[in-house]
This record gives C-alpha cells, structure tokens and sequence, in this order.
C-alpha cells in the first residue's frame, strides 16, 4: 500500500479523490487544506506519496514543495493544478517534482501519473511539459539584464512603490515607469505583480 | 481698455478744468489748448486701435511716452486743491501695470516723481505754488507707485476671465479631447476651435476642430504651428502679422508665416485668432481660437491660463480613465480568480468523481457513458480556462494567437456536433481585444450550432481577415440554409445579431439550400474592448 497525502483545500477534489483511490493500492492517509497543515501532517503521518495543489490559501504548494527539497530526503511528490503560469512552471521545473498533472486534463491521467511515480519513473501531463519546454525557451532567448534593470527588479520584488525606487535609485518617478515598462517588454510579463514573482528566475540569470 | 480710459479720463479732466474757477487765468487757455489737442489725440488713436491688436501694441511704448509727458504738463498748468492730476498719474502707472511688468511699472513711477519734482521745483515761488500740498501730492505718488509695483511684481492671474462657472467634473462619459477645446471656445465666445495634439517626441497629430457647431477629428502628418520659442500668440493671417510677448516682458511682433503653416491654417478656416500651447503628462499640442470677439492683446495672458486649463483637462480625463482601466483589470482578476477558485475546481472535482464510478463499475454499457460525460467535463474546463486566460490579460492579444485558440475551439466545436469545423486566417499580423477574442468564441459557437441544428451542416469553414481598422469573421457551411423571415431573405439569428451589435459591428447573411454565408464585421479600435 503506498501512503498518500493530499494537499487540496477545495472539498470537491477531496471527496473525489477518496472515491477514485478507494479499493486501489493507495491509502488515503488524510488531508491539508493550508502549506502550514500541509508541513505538520508531512512531518507527522509520513506519506510515501504527496498529490500537492500549486493554489493554496496560505501559500503556493510550490514553497511547500521548495521547503521539503531543502530537507535530506522528501516523499515523492506529484503537483496538481488547474494551470500554472509561466513563472511558476520555471519554479516548478526547476524543483524536479516527480509527477505534475492538471486537474483539467483527463481523470484517468491521475492515476497512471501515481502508478508511473511510484514504480519510480517521472510523469508529467504533456500539455505542462510542451508549455515548460517554452517557457525555457523564451527565458533563454531573452535578453540579459543590465545593471540599473537587476536593481530595478530587485526593488521591486522588496514591495517598493515607484516613488520610493525612484529615491533609492536617485531617478524621477516617471524615469522608474519608463524603466519598468521596458523590462516589462523584454521579459513578457504583465505587471509588477508577476515581475516581482519573476525576479528570483531572472535576477538569477 | 486702456485706450478708452485714456478718452474718458481726458474728457473728465476738461470738464473738470471748466469747473474750477480757482485755475490761473493765465494758464488756463494754454492747459484748454494741450487737453483738446490730446483728447483729438487719444480719441484718433482709439479709433485706430479700435479692434486692432497689433496697432495697439505697436504704438503702447510711444502713447505711454505722450501720458507721461501730458501728466507733467498738467502739473505745470493746474495747481489747485481741486486739480485732478492724480488721475494723470495713475493713468501711465496702471498702464504700464497692466502692459507690461514690475519693472516697466517701476521705471514710470519713477520717471513720473521725478517729472513731478522737477515741475514742483520750476515752479516754485510762482503765485499759485503751494509747498505743502507739493509735499502731500508727492508722498501720494510714491505711496501708489510702491502699490502698483507691489501689484505688478505678485499679480499671476489672468486680465480676462472666464464669463461662466467652469464645469471641470468629468465624471460622466465624455470625451476630454471634446471639453479640453470646448472650454476654451465657451471662454473666449469664439466661433472656432481647433486641438491639435501629438504624443511627446511623435510627428503625427491628432486633431479636433470645431467650427459651426460641429465638431470633427482630423490628423496631420506635419505641424501646424512652428513656434518654438513662444508658447501664446495672436495671428492675423491677412496681414501676416503675430504678436508674442514673454511673461512679464515686452511684446514680440512676428511675422505670421513664421509661425504658422499658412497652407494647414487656412484648410482649417484660420484667419485671426489665438494659439496657445497644451502640453500633458503624455502629450504636447496646440490650441487654437479664431473669430474672437474684442481680441486684444490682454488675450496673449488670457490664451496662456486657457491653454493650462485644457492641459489639466486632458490630464483628469487621462486619470480617470486610468482609474477606470485599473478597476476595471482588477475586476477582471477579481472574477478570474473566483471562477478558477469555484466553477474550474468544480469540474476537475466532478471529473475526478466520474473517473472514480466509472472505474468501480461493472457494465461496460455505462463506463462508455460515463467516459463520454468525463470528455464533456474536461472540454468545459477547456473552455473556462480560455476565458480565464483572456479575462487574467491585460494587452491585447496577438492575432496569431486569437486564431489558435479559435482553431482549438473549432475543433471541439466539430467533436461535439459532428461536424467537419475549420479556421483559417489571411494574415497573422495584428492584435484582437481580448473583449472581441471573447465574442469571436461567442460567435463561432453559436454560428455552429446554428448551422448544424438548422440547416444540418456538415461542413463549417470560418475565414478570417483584418481590413481597414475591421476584423472580419466569415462563416460558409453547406447546411439547408436559413428559413426566409419575409419570404425574400433569411432572417439573421436574433441571438448572433445581438452579439454582433453589442460589439459595435455588422453581420450579413446570404443564405440559399445547400450554400450559407455570415459575414461579421467588427471594429479593432478598442470599441468592441
């Protein structure tokens, strides 16, 4: 019997995924609505297998995920989404899940991502596959970051308004706009709100 | 205006002068001779500036000259208590305040209390010469000299105003470009406007002009006005002249070529008037007033105040609209989130369910049923998270990319009713609103299932082209054809029509048995968005 834990906090997954695993060779072993109940129940039930949402209340599933990689050793982890966008599928490619799989694809892809996972292969849904594959593509073909663009993006990724950018870069206001305006170009990102989740990944460049 | 204080006042002063039996008898023929020959003076000259601004500005410096030297004339010839040569002096001292600046203002109190004292001083000893009243007169002078300078250094406002309460509220839907020219037209009672507008650094201008009582947007591809060294001009294109003149400073007389593209000004109807520049956050331009009434020279100080009240127009228009579209995006993550929160989570929960009853049953039968519902569950979540996807954007969408997504859905479309469903596109260049790529979606479903359930179509092809500023949609199927409405043509389905009309577009349909044609016309321009 493989021990599962579900990360979800939407009650519908949860009562379906009870009725898909039962009479399987998956034990059900509980589950979190939150990342905070998420790291307890991981600490103290000891899944062998964790179907991990990205969207949860308190956090993202991703920084679930990034705090159980630091540790020495992790139960194997398939992702489950709705749809990530392009940032968060970098961060998830590059925390090496063994299973990604979208809630929106078919059912029956669940189960043979489990059984692919737990007999110790990789599974990922073709659809995030093709898209990550992009996302790589275009983050490698984009251009690098000068020096003035790397503080920008730092700033705001410390939750800095324009006018206080501008004081800490000794610019004018309209100078940051024009600026952020211009990375938002290069790197293809909508708003400061993706730019700031971005900055990790492309201040890493 | 000064011209006719300057009448008025001469006029009083005779009339005053007759009064007061107390003149020396000498003098008093000399001083009826100098206010008649001034006042034939001063009269001449309002009549010859009478609505001439350029000839009121031509001759200030030597009129103001003429004033100063009648004052000290004055002087000379009246004397008494009853002597009204205040009014003499403030005449010059307001002039040169309202003409001109603090400098031009201090320069003639000074030249007139030392034209004053020198007078005083010549006629000192003579009969009629009283040194108190000298000594009182002469404080009176620098007393209001130093008034008048005080006046002319922290004046800032504008000599003319605006005759109405200035309704700047902008709350409801109107067009800022529209009250930016409007106000300004209202305020001076001109018969014709025009806004001319480019985006910084740009050479293209969007203009609106209105004249008559009719408005009209029109684009220049050079500019109108070349005045790059002064901000507010009076033109008259007959005579070629404009008339500048720095805050505070002198005028600058100019040569009305020079500062305007005769050729455009004159398309647009120019021929004497006022230029002032606009400038915003964003853009720069020109406002121009033409047949304005009384246009003076006190209009050069007014068309600056005009020209920074169309600015902040444009500026409020521009916020607003700024808060609208941040509202309005953040409505539309708001409903994202909640649809992906509820209805997406719904469906993959109901998906999951259906996979876990189908695995536990029995009867092949109902597996195959339940795979079929399975199928339909997870192409809704296709659709929903396309509608997501377009409702998190905040750009538009590339027309590429709007035909992809159109392409997938026409082939879901041809899954579920059996129907072979194809999409082509003439170009990929452009970009699609992502309020129109929502109604594209909206219309190829319901002009699917039209076909098929009406006409029993077999065979959809869906073509689109982008043509002058228009996204065309066009829907061919080899159906039965619509039933005629009047017994000449089909009648166009209501719910499609309703559709297309809300986005602001057209939609005509030839339909015959075995041949169906929509074509669906939809403006680019943000209208649909």
């Amino acid at each position: 019997m493989t021990r599962v834990l579900l990360v979800d906090d939407h009650p519908m997954i949860g009562q379906a995924l009870q009725m898909l695993l039962r009479e399987t060779d998956y034990e059900l072993l509980g589950r979190a609505k939150t990342a905070a109940e998420a790291t307890r129940q991981i600490q103290s039930l000891k899944p062998d297998l964790i179907l991990l949402d990205v969207h949860l209340p308190d956090s993202s599933g991703l920084d679930v995920l990034r705090r159980m990689t630091r540790g020495r050793s992790r139960p194997k982890v398939i992702l489950l989404t709705a749809g990530m966008d392009e940032s968060q599928l970098l961060t998830a490619d590059e925390l090496e899940p063994e299973g990604m799989v979208l809630k929106t694809s078919d059912p029956g892809l669940l189960m043979e991502s489990m059984d692919a996972v737990v007999a110790g292969d990789r599974w990922v849904d073709p659809e995030i596959a093709e898209r990550t594959r992009q996302a790589k593509q275009r983050a490698a073909l984009a251009p690098p970051l000068t020096r003035r663009e790397r503080e920008l993006i730092e700033l705001v990724r410390q939750g800095l308004r324009n006018r206080d950018i501008a004081a800490e870069l000794g610019v004018t206001e309209g100078t940051v706009k024009v600026y952020l305006h211009a990375i938002f170009d290069k790197f293809r990102v909508e708003n400061r709100t993706e730019l700031a989740l971005r900055a990790a990944e492309l201040v890493s460049r | 205006m000064i011209t006719l204080g300057r009448v008025m006042l001469v006029i009083l002063f005779l009339v005053a002068v007759r009064l007061n039996r107390s003149e020396l008898q000498p003098q008093i023929f000399g001083t009826y001779a100098l206010l008649f020959v001034y006042a034939v003076a001063v009269i001449a000259v309002a009549a010859a500036t009478w609505r001439n601004w350029w000839l009121d500005a031509r001759i200030a410096v030597v009129m103001h000259a003429i004033d100063m030297a009648v004052f000290t004339a004055i002087v000379f010839s009246t004397n008494s208590s009853t002597s009204p040569f205040f009014l003499f002096f403030v005449l010059p001292l307001l002039s040169a305040a309202i003409r001109w600046g603090w400098r031009e203002t201090a320069l003639t109190a000074m030249s007139l209390v030392v034209l004053y004292m020198s007078a005083g001083l010549l006629v000192t000893g003579s009969g009629g010469f009283e040194l108190e009243r000298f000594v009182v007169r002469a404080g009176y002078l620098v007393i209001l000299s130093l008034l008048l300078i005080w006046f002319g250094i922290h004046q800032r406002g504008t000599r003319l105003y605006v005759p109405f309460d200035v309704d700047l509220d902008l709350d409801h839907a109107s067009n800022p470009l529209a009250r930016a020219l409007d106000f300004p037209v209202r305020a001076t009672r001109a018969e014709g406007g025009a806004l001319l507008l480019a985006h910084r650094d740009e050479d293209v201008v969007d203009g609106l002009t209105f004249a008559k009582g009719e408005q009209r947007a029109f684009t220049l591809d050079r500019p109108l006005v070349r005045a790059d060294d002064c901000s507010t001009f009076l033109f008259d294109i007959r005579r070629n002249r404009a008339l500048s003149r720095f805050p505070e400073g002198p005028f600058e007389f100019k040569s009305a070529a020079g500062l305007l593209d005769l050729d455009e000004a004159g398309g647009l109807g120019l021929t004497e008037g006022l230029v002032t520049q606009v400038q915003t956050g964003t853009h720069q331009g020109w406002l121009l007033l033409w047949g304005i009434r009384d246009l003076s020279t006190e209009y050069i100080e007014f068309g600056r105040e005009l020209g920074r009240a169309a600015g902040t127009i444009l500026d409020r228009g521009a916020l607003l609209e700024a808060i609208g579209s941040g509202a309005a995006a953040r409505t539309r993550l708001s409903l994202a989130r909640d649809v992906h929160d509820s209805i997406v989570q719904f469906l993959a929960g109901a998906a999951f369910r259906v996979e876990a009853i189908k695995r536990a049953a029995s009867d092949p039968k109902i597996g195959g049923e339940l795979d079929e519902l399975k199928r339909l569950l997870v192409e809704e979540q296709g659709e929903i998270r396309g509608f997501l996807l377009a409702l998190r954007r905040d750009r538009e969408l590339d027309l590429a990319d709007a035909v992809a997504e159109l392409r997938a859905l026409a082939k879901r479309l041809s899954q579920q009713w059996a129907v072979d469903c194809s999409v082509t596109a003439d170009s990929d260049d452009g970009a699609v609103p992502i309020r129109l790529q929502l109604d594209l979606q909206q219309m190829l479903r319901e002009a699917v299932a039209n076909a098929v359930r009406h006409g029993g179509a077999k065979r959809i092809d869906v073509g689109l082209a982008v043509a002058n500023d228009q996204l065309q949609m066009r829907v061919a199927d080899n159906g039965a054809g619509f039933p005629k409405a009047n017994g000449i043509s089909a009648a166009t389905p209501w719910s499609l029509k309703e559709r297309v009309e809300r986005a602001h577009g057209s939609i005509r349909l030839d339909s015959e048995p075995g041949s169906t044609n929509i074509l669906i016309s939809l403006p680019l321009g943000g209208v649909a968005a």
